[in-house]
C-alpha cells in the first residue's frame, strides 16, 4: 500500500497540512472530480494519514497526528532511492575527472 | 537506527568513493545530477506537466534549493540553515508554501577509508500533523518558534 505514491494523494496530503478541509474544498483546488477526491481520501484514511469527522452534511478531513507512519515509510523509501542515485552521480563525477 | 521520542526520524547512510569535498559538492552544487525530478518535484505533481527543467542548489550559508519549471517559473524547496563544507549541511525543507511547518534535513560527510560516509537525517514530520485541527495560529506559538529566525520557503 503506497498511499503517498500517487501525485494527487500527495497533493491532498499537502493541502491538509495547512488545516482541515471539506471534500468540496479539496476538489476545488485539484484537477480531479469530487468522487475521485473522496476515493483518494479513503485511501489516505485507510493508511492512517488522515481522519474524518462529520459536520452536518459535510465531511471534514484533517491530518492524523498519530498516523504519520506511512509518511515516514514514504520518505524512507525515497531517500534510499535518492542516495543510490547520489552514489552513482559521485561515481560518474570521479570518472570524468580521470 | 536511533530514534527520537516520536520515532519520526529517518536516517540513511551511504559510502561513496570520493573525498568529503567531492561528495559535498555533488550533493549540493551537483544536485541536478542525482535528484529524481521526474518523480519528485513540484511540476511533476501534475503528471501531464512532467519533469521541470532542473533543480538548482544555490550554495553558501544563505543558500537555497529551488526548481526551475519548464515555464521559467521558480518553485522554492529549501533554505540552507547550516553550511559547513565539507562536513555538514542542514536544510529547512518546505515544498508546500501552505504547510504548517517545514521539516529538516541534516547531512554529514565523514572520511571513511578511501571514501566518504554520508549520513542523512530527515526529521520534524511530527510537526506536520500536530495541531492541524487547531489551525495555524496555535501552531505558530509552539514548535515552529525554533525556526522563527529562518525564512519560510518550499520544496520536494
Amino acid at each position: 500500500m503506497d498511499a503517498l505514491g500517487d501525485p494527487t494523494r500527495r497533493r491532498i496530503f499537502e493541502l491538509l497540512q495547512s488545516g482541515p478541509r471539506a471534500v468540496g474544498e479539496l476538489a476545488g483546488e485539484l484537477p480531479v472530480s469530487r468522487p475521485a477526491v473522496s476515493q483518494h481520501l479513503r485511501v489516505l484514511k485507510e493508511a492512517g494519514l488522515v481522519t474524518e469527522r462529520r459536520e452536518g452534511t459535510r465531511r471534514i478531513y484533517r491530518l492524523d497526528p498519530d498516523g504519520l507512519g506511512e509518511l515516514r515509510a514514504y520518505f524512507d523509501k525515497f531517500w534510499t532511492t535518492a542516495l543510490e542515485s547520489f552514489e552513482a552521480a559521485v561515481e560518474r563525477k570521479g570518472e570524468e575527472k580521470q | 537506527m536511533s530514534t527520537q521520542e516520536t520515532g519520526l526520524v529517518i536516517q540513511k547512510s551511504a559510502v561513496v568513493a570520493a573525498s568529503p569535498e567531492k561528495a559535498f559538492e555533488v550533493f549540493t552544487e551537483g544536485i541536478a545530477t542525482w535528484w529524481p525530478i521526474e518523480t519528485h518535484s513540484i511540476q511533476a505533481m501534475d503528471k501531464e506537466a512532467g519533469a521541470p527543467e532542473t533543480v538548482i542548489f544555490e550554495t553558501g550559508p544563505s543558500g537555497r534549493v529551488y526548481e526551475r519549471m519548464t515555464s521559467g517559473e521558480e518553485a522554492h524547496w529549501a533554505n540552507v540553515l547550516v553550511w559547513e563544507p565539507p562536513t555538514r549541511l542542514v536544510l529547512e525543507w518546505k515544498v508546500n508554501p501552505d504547510a504548517i511547518a517545514p521539516t529538516e534535513i541534516e547531512v554529514r560527510f565523514t572520511p571513511e577509508g578511501e571514501g566518504t560516509r554520508v549520513d542523512l537525517e530527515h526529521r520534524g514530520f511530527e510537526a506536520l500533523g500536530k495541531d492541524a485541527e487547531e489551525g495555524h495560529q496555535s501552531y505558530s506559538q509552539g514548535w515552529p518558534k525554533v525556526f522563527q529566525d529562518f525564512i519560510e520557503t518550499v520544496g520536494k
